[in-house]
């Protein structure tokens, strides 16, 4: 059994190579069908990316960046302009079925200064009957968010992402393979099954325990590594615990799964809804990471109303825990929840959009000391301009009202109201 | 140099087709919401009893169906049963177009600037075209068994020259909020009359152009 289980480990991380070896399989894949080229003009590439400049003015408690406990990834009273994100995507169509996607960035303060956010192989052959097939294999976002549809997973509304979208940005990513079955009717509504395995996804939930819901638009990238909260109590508590947090290791050997469906008619609406279970064994511990079991519903929908108007709701409701279980209690165990609601107005160039996040936590451990609960909301409003389809002017605000008593360990009220002010100017291509 | 000569060659045929059958002109406006509505296809179709009327000598046309800037142009194309559809592909990269309506099933990968064979639409009905690439990309084949047929224009207006009798005439829109009460009257050739007609759409903004801005259109994750 412990051999069985080796085995299943070295094989998770041989997986995790294969994501590194994605970008060379690609460049492999090209110049095998270069012949062919000549011919078909297949592969083609395609290359597009986001340069993101920032100017922020911030009242608001540390952060992550600091190892606070504050809403924002970065916290401090005053201002803040430089470079927020620069991201290339490389895709490619390897064939008439196969295309692949790889986007590195990088962002202010990212560990690993370029690395890569997401690579992946796309399968999906074209289908002359209402039923289609697809897949993708690689390093994705799984299928959670209806709000970061753009460039390098930006979202066209808002600078800042809700409190889910957040959480999937910096510890969400899919190590594994996807399989979509769809069928579309003669009206345009098309609903797609679709089911995954993943690894490398065992530390999802230690942020969202220890430092609770945020509000930001960082997405964690291969190689990262997320500060905790310092003097909160998780050093004592948790010893073997390293500083930082790698998102995306492979901790247990178990493999994780989702799946869910997904009803939607392009440009008219979406409904999506996805169970998720990383499988996390609680005890696993390797190299100061501890395997997090992480299970979550998530809902979303999505409407085109009249007069341009985009209504996007989310919500998601779940558990994670943590360390060893004594009298079926775990060291953590964290039950959260978030809800948004993002309305949108389309006029011309312009775009107007507000958010309201509502968001929460609950614990039931045996270590009460390590104090993981919470509740609290975040208005965000936008305004953004976009001339020659690629240059774009945001205007945005975020504030948030937050309580959170682990802040009592630091000095602060438990309490905190939290700004941010946001210019920003983003450059497509 | 291709489009120049098929363009021509369309002109020939219509100008082939006025002279052959032309006997009297109807046409009409369409529009929704107080604007003018583009992209209606209006048949005209004969009456039984309409027996005077000689046999259309029609030579199936051909048309071409084409892509520019990543989209289906014309977003709407009326054609008769039996016309051969030409995909000649304008841009720089490739497109994979497919229908999975029964009124034609096809799929058809498009090579920067290599000709394709073309496809014959023989069944009456409505053939959605899309791209398995460009998610976005939609255009509507309509099929139809008469021969006497307009689409209108960016200002609503049609016009079909018909030989004098009895006709049923149809309008139909892609976009119409209710496709199985679409406007349908009989009509009797010659008359003085403009028709016009109101359609409502539905509230689906199902254009097949490319996303606004290329923060939507350079993007995809793959689901």
């Amino acid at each position: 059994m412990q051999e069985l289980h080796t085995l299943e480990m070295d094989m998770l991380n041989r997986f995790r190579d294969l994501t590194q070896l994605i970008p060379a399989l690609l460049c492999l894949l090209s110049s095998t069908s270069n012949a062919e080229a000549t011919k078909t003009a297949l592969p083609d590439f395609t290359l597009h990316g986001l340069a993101d400049f920032r100017f922020q003015y911030r009242d608001a408690q540390p952060g992550e960046l600091e190892n606070g406990l504050g809403k924002f990834r970065s916290g401090g009273d005053g201002s803040r302009v430089g470079v927020n994100e620069a991201a290339l995507t490389l895709q490619s169509r390897l064939g008439w079925d196969w295309s692949g996607t790889l986007t590195a960035k990088y962002a202010n303060r990212q560990v690993t200064p370029l690395d890569l956010s997401e690579a992946f192989l796309t399968y999906r052959p074209v289908s002359t009957s209402a039923w289609h097939v697809g897949a993708r294999l690689g390093m994705f976002f799984p299928p959670i968010s209806l709000e970061n549809t753009g460039t390098a997973w930006s979202s066209p509304y808002t600078l800042t992402s809700s409190a889910i979208n957040a959480w999937v940005g910096e510890e969400l990513r899919t190590f594994g393979g996807e399989a979509q079955l769809s069928y579309h009717t003669a009206t345009g509504d098309r609903v797609k099954l679709f089911a995954t395995g993943f690894a490398n996804n065992d530390t999802a939930g230690a942020l969202l325990a220890w430092r609770g819901w945020s509000l930001h638009d960082y997405e964690s990238t291969l190689n990262d590594k997320l500060r905790l909260p310092n003097n909160v109590g998780i050093q004592t508590a948790f010893p073997q615990q390293a500083s930082l947090s790698q998102p995306f290791v492979e901790v247990d050997g178990r493999p994780g799964y989702y799946a869910g469906i997904s009803v939607e008619r392009p440009k008219a609406y979406a409904f999506r809804a996805l169970y998720y279970d990383n499988r996390g064994k609680p005890s696993a511990l390797q190299n100061g990471q501890y395997a997090w079991h992480t299970d979550f519903w998530s809902l979303g929908f999505k409407a085109d109303l009249p007069w341009d108007l985009t209504l996007i709701s989310q919500g998601i409701s779940g558990r994670t825990r943590m360390g060893d279980e004594m009298h079926g209690q775990f060291a953590v165990d964290t039950r959260f929840w978030a809800a948004s609601v993002l309305l949108s107005k389309a006029w011309d160039t312009h775009r107007f959009s507000i958010r309201y996040d509502r968001f929460g936590t609950t614990e039931n451990d045996f270590l009460p000391q390590d104090r993981n609960q919470e509740h609290g909301y975040a208005l965000t409003a936008n305004y953004n301009l976009t001339l020659a389809k690629q240059h774009q002017i945001n205007l945005e605000v975020t504030h948030s009202h937050s309580d959170r008593p682990a802040r009592l360990s630091l000095g602060q009220h438990s309490t905190q109201e939290e700004t941010v002010w946001q210019i920003a100017y983003r450059l497509f291509f | 140099m291709a489009n120049r000569l098929s363009t021509i060659f369309l002109s020939l045929c219509s100008l082939t087709l006025a002279v052959q059958v032309a006997a009297a002109t109807l046409s009409g406006t369409v529009e929704s919401e107080g604007k003018a509505l583009a992209d209606v296809v209006v048949t005209a179709t004969a009456a039984a009893k309409n027996l005077k009327l000689p046999p259309a000598k029609l030579k199936s046309v051909t048309l071409s169906l084409d892509q520019k800037s990543k989209e289906f142009i014309p977003h709407v194309l009326p054609v008769k049963t039996g016309t051969a559809v030409f995909f000649p592909n304008s841009d720089e990269i490739q497109h994979h177009v497919y229908s999975f309506s029964p009124a034609k099933r096809f799929e058809i990968k498009l090579y920067k600037g290599t000709p394709t064979k073309p496809i014959v639409f023989n069944q009456a009905g409505v053939a959605v075209l899309g791209c398995n690439i460009h998610d976005w990309m939609l255009s509507f084949v309509f099929v139809t068994d008469t021969p006497y047929f307009a689409k209108t224009d960016s200002a609503g207006h049609w016009s079909i020259d018909l030989p004098e009798g009895d006709y049923q005439v149809a309008l139909w829109h892609p976009n119409a909020a209710n496709p199985d009460q679409l406007p349908n009257e009989n009509v009797h050739i010659p008359t003085q009359q403009p028709l016009h007609h109101v359609i409502e759409l539905k509230l689906a903004r199902q254009s097949g152009k490319p996303p606004a801005t290329l923060q939507l259109e350079g993007y995809s994750d793959g689901f």
